[in-house]
């Protein structure tokens, strides 16, 4: 894929969430976070679109990503009283699903504020 | 906002002449604040930037914020409520013995100096951290801040506000307000929202060994939390999901990796000030988002038979 340039991109490294950053990506590796700070170009570079872990574990093993998917929610089906927990390091619609989900569970939902 | 007194960064940067740092390091841990939005910034109001500011900075020790203040003040560890509250009673012109102001390891002079800014300044901006919110204290400090700057507008335009960490930890908050009316700490176990910090709240529940699964997004308490929180993350069963094999991955039954938010994943993510911000993803991932992995477990789970036999009635139909 060729160089890009995306004007204006948003750093979510700390909360702060600065909106000016210009980003130069091949699609694959950021090759340069300008305006960021030391801690958005190191949260920006150090990012790949390579395949650095498996898909998903379970038990510790390789597993594809719909077998993980069925035993968390077994899981969190058996359980007496869930926990949805973090929150922090996702996006606002990730967020949601999680709320949702939690209702569904009737489990504690919790972010890191409370820590 | 649940009923801080606080206001955006832009109005900060154009208008506060006095900003206070209280427990945080800002050069650290935000580089990018000062420069944005609290001290260099000119505008209208404050034509010459920098010099039409005044910084103070709170703190038990010298950090490198240190050198971007005017007036540093070193209060003694684990003395900030005290402070807090001198400084309300000093704004209503009360008496206070030498021995309480000795107590917090500053003069009375210093004190007396820092009152009299706080009431001649156009507008105050005051920014809380982790060493004020998560020290002796931990939320009765913060709620005594709040209270303070709300007691200053008695005199000026005064606001407070969390210095927040981690990217969109600020989004959890509004979500979870917007979703059940709480921030955190909110248990469905009874089938509707109920919120009490420090029972529902995650060290508390699995210290307390509550909780018997453990769903983690976007977040590493293998790493962060105490030992005891985490030896019973150990012995239940855990379900992780990020961008990276973490601490708690390895603890955990299931890991799922999925695309890092803002960098491969597109969405919406909240500033410090509780101002929604469009993520632009900039590398194509190998892995599904966050928002799709949770959808598809919930959907998983809504298939099996529900857990509650009895939905709660709504208040009206219990008549």
């Amino acid at each position: 894929m060729d160089l890009q340039v995306i004007d204006n991109a948003t750093c979510t490294f700390c909360g702060c969430v600065c909106d000016d950053i210009k980003l130069h990506t091949d699609g694959a590796r950021i090759h340069k976070a300008e305006k960021a700070c030391v801690l958005g170009k190191a949260w920006f570079l150090n990012h790949t679109a390579e395949a650095q872990y498996p898909a998903a574990m379970v038990d510790g093993n390789e597993a594809s990503l719909e077998a993980a998917i069925e035993r968390a929610a077994e899981l969190l089906h058996e359980a007496d009283l869930p926990l949805v927990y973090g929150m922090s390091n996702t996006t606002c619609e990730a967020q949601k699903e999680c709320v949702a989900m939690a209702d569904r569970l009737g489990g504690i939902v919790d972010s890191h504020t409370s820590l | 906002m649940g009923g801080k007194v606080t206001c955006t960064l832009g109005e900060v940067k154009n208008r506060a002449d006095l900003i206070i740092y209280w427990g945080g390091n800002p050069a650290e841990c935000h580089p990018r604040h000062f420069t944005k939005y609290t001290l260099m910034q000119k505008s209208k109001f404050l034509p010459k930037g920098r010099k039409d500011r005044t910084m103070v900075l709170v703190d038990i020790r010298e950090t490198k914020s240190v050198k971007a203040s005017d007036i540093f003040l070193q209060v003694r560890p684990g003395k900030d409520f005290e402070l807090i509250t001198i400084l309300r009673a000093m704004i209503k012109d009360q008496h206070i013995s030498d021995a309480e102001i000795a107590s917090t390891g500053l003069k009375r002079e210093a004190l007396e100096d820092l009152v009299k800014r706080m009431k001649s300044a156009k507008f105050g901006a005051m920014f809380f951290g982790m060493g004020l919110s998560m020290t002796r204290g931990k939320h009765m400090n913060s709620a005594a801040l709040m209270t303070l700057a709300s007691e200053m507008n008695a005199y000026t335009k005064f606001v407070a506000m969390p210095m927040r960490g981690h990217g969109n930890v600020t989004g959890a908050d509004v979500i979870m307000r917007w979703q059940t009316g709480y921030p955190f700490g909110i248990t469905y176990n009874r089938g509707y929202p109920r919120y009490n910090p420090g029972e529902f709240s995650t060290i508390d529940v699995l210290v307390r060994g509550d909780t018997d699964c453990v769903f983690v997004i976007g977040a590493d308490p293998g790493a962060t939390m105490p030992k005891p929180a985490i030896d019973h993350l150990a012995k239940v069963p855990t379900i992780v999901l990020d961008p990276h094999v973490t601490h708690t991955s390895k603890l955990a039954k299931v890991h799922i990796t999925t695309a890092p938010a803002g960098i491969a994943a597109s969405g919406t993510a909240y500033r410090m000030d509780e101002i929604p911000m469009p993520l632009k993803p900039a590398i194509n991932s190998p892995y599904p988002t966050d928002e799709e992995v949770v959808r598809r477990i919930h959907e998983a789970v809504a298939a099996k038979p529900e857990w509650l036999i009895e939905q709660p009635q709504m208040l009206h139909s219990q008549v």
